[in-house]
């Protein structure tokens, strides 16, 4: 567990050294807050569940960046092989920068709770509800973390790896959009693997003992899938 | 120490090193010399675990290569070509974190970085970031990363690339120091290099293992052609001459005379390190004076080139 720590430690310092992150904080923090603005002042609603509603979005431009550099870098600089010949296994390699990814998602989280407080101060707020929702913001960018990460994994270049992750959350953008004009049989199956379906149902309240089930073993799924991508490339 | 034995990886069918089998004893430095392309890089990875031989095998300090390689990786110091370090990192944080991936206590890491930053002469950039740092040093960064956690073996690629040659006598002379107690692997393309450090060398071409031994036994049994140039005043040339040939039998001599004084080129086609002296015993039996002797002798550099690709062109 400490190498685990410790990979992630260096990679939330070096990443806090580089300006991708602060460029994606400031960005997102621009983008939500132009979301929340317009639930509060343009819709006259004193709530987050316009921001919320939008996260999915966001997630869909910034986890990518967050994630991109996690593998593809590593691989590109030459440093990846250092990492690989310490006596740590690829797998923990892998929790560790995943780790790192969720540290640097928090932050944005943490930022963003500027909005609930705000909230309060201009009515009353339902904690318990901003808590499932919060919760449900973090279980999804976990998912979408872990296929940005896979997506780190099968590239040496960032910016491919921004691009594959982007393709990858936006399938799943895509399928809760076009659910509507899906038969049921197939839109019941088909959103039984979607994690933002899983998302919503948290911000409606519904929480159920399966979704944090679904969300961890969607997050292992992509994880284990990058694990493997970095082990195959030993063999090629 | 380390005891390859037949290794062999290809590359999409395309064998990048094939049948390589050598030992590095405790004690030893072993220098592959190769051109580029040789395999020398691959095969010190297929030592560290980083990759997976596609057939043969290898023990490294005691841990098969198809065993623990996690405790594998514990036991050896890797230093990659170009020592690859993170930029952004401050050199006493990179040195941190791999002592921290080794799982080393605090107090014990903090003691081995202050002793490998003196060791490796990087204690006065201890808090720069790598990035702002010269090759050279990078170099150190990543040797003394490599040596922190002391292991038992240790495998460098081109540790002295990028290093001028003061810092490149003092690479060798920190090589020399460690091999005392540990088994070291390093590669290189220069011939020097090689030379100067290491007790043994392995020269690699297309993958494939052309010759191993010391440098002397691969100089005596490598080095063709060997000339030497005498001048002589005085005495009986003819005699001299006669003498020559009845020492070394397959010797070519040309004379050239002039204002008493006579030019031999004596050429053999082995080097023989006995050569000079029968030939200043030739001169002194003979009643002659030697004004002049010197070598014209095969470098290993060419050696070298003959024996791998470079002498194909």
């Amino acid at each position: 567990m400490n190498q685990v720590l410790a990979l992630a430690c260096k990679d939330w310092r070096i990443s806090v050294d580089t300006p991708v992150v602060y460029v994606v904080a400031a960005s997102f923090m621009l983008v939500a807050g132009f979301v929340f603005g317009s639930g509060l002042f343009l819709g006259g609603q004193a709530e987050l569940r316009t921001f919320f509603g939008w996260l999915p979005l966001l997630w869909l431009f910034f986890l990518p960046a967050l994630a991109m550099r996690a593998l593809a870098e590593e691989r590109r600089l030459g440093t990846f092989e250092v990492l690989a010949t310490l006596p740590v296994s690829s797998g923990r390699v892998v929790i560790g920068k995943f780790l790192a990814v969720m540290w640097q998602v928090l932050l944005l989280l943490l930022l963003t709770l500027t909005y609930p407080f705000s909230l309060a101060v201009l009515s009353s707020v339902d904690v318990g509800q901003v808590l499932a929702a919060y919760t449900g913001a973090l279980l999804l960018a976990s998912a979408f973390a872990s296929m940005c990460l896979f997506a780190s994994s099968l590239t040496t270049n960032a910016v491919v790896a921004y691009i594959v992750g982007f393709i990858l959350i936006l399938g799943f953008v895509l399928l809760e959009k076009a659910s509507a004009l899906m038969s049921s049989a197939l839109q019941t199956s088909l959103q039984l693997f979607n994690p933002i379906q899983y998302y919503e149902l948290l911000l409606r309240g519904v929480a159920r003992p399966e979704d944090p089930i679904f969300f961890l073993s969607f997050t292992v799924v992509f994880l284990t899938a990058a694990n493997f991508q970095l082990e195959r490339r030993r063999w090629l | 120490m380390i005891d390859a034995r037949r290794l062999t990886r290809y590359f999409h069918r395309h064998a990048v090193v094939r049948d390589l089998s050598f030992s590095v004893q405790r004690g030893e430095v072993l220098g592959l010399l190769g051109p580029n392309g040789a395999g020398k890089s691959t095969t010190m990875r297929m030592l560290t675990g980083f990759l997976p031989p596609s057939s043969g095998s290898a023990m490294v300090a005691g841990i098969e290569l198809d065993g623990d390689t996690v405790e594998l990786r514990r036991r050896i110091g890797y230093l990659p070509e170009n020592a690859p370090s993170y930029h952004e990192l401050d050199v006493a944080s990179h040195l941190r974190f791999i002592g921290r991936m080794h799982a080393m206590p605090p107090g014990k890491l903090s003691e081995r970085m202050a002793e490998m930053a003196d060791m490796c002469g990087v204690q006065h950039v201890m808090h720069r970031p790598i990035g702002e740092l010269s090759k050279g040093f990078r170099q150190r960064v990543g040797l003394a990363a490599c040596m922190l956690h002391d292991p038992e073996c240790l495998i460098m690629d081109e540790p002295a690339s990028g290093l001028d040659p003061n810092q490149m006598i003092e690479m060798r002379t920190l090589i020399r120091r460690l091999a005392e107690n540990k088994a070291i692997l390093i590669s290189s393309h220069m011939l020097s290099e090689v030379e100067a450090g290491c007790d043994r060398v392995l020269i690699m071409d297309k993958g494939s293992q052309v010759a191993m031994g010391t440098v002397q036994e691969l100089a005596s049994q490598f080095r063709g052609a060997q000339t030497i140039y005498v001048s002589i005043k005085d005495g009986d040339h003819r005699a001299v001459l006669s003498k020559l040939s009845e020492i070394i039998p397959q010797v070519s001599i040309n004379v050239e005379e002039g204002k008493g004084v006579a030019n031999y080129t004596i050429r053999v086609q082995e080097a023989d390190e006995k050569l000079d002296e029968a030939v200043f015993r030739a001169v002194v039996d003979s009643g002659a004076v030697m004004t002049d002797m010197r070598h014209e002798r095969e470098s290993l550099e060419s050696v070298f080139k003959r024996l791998t690709s470079g002498g194909e062109e």
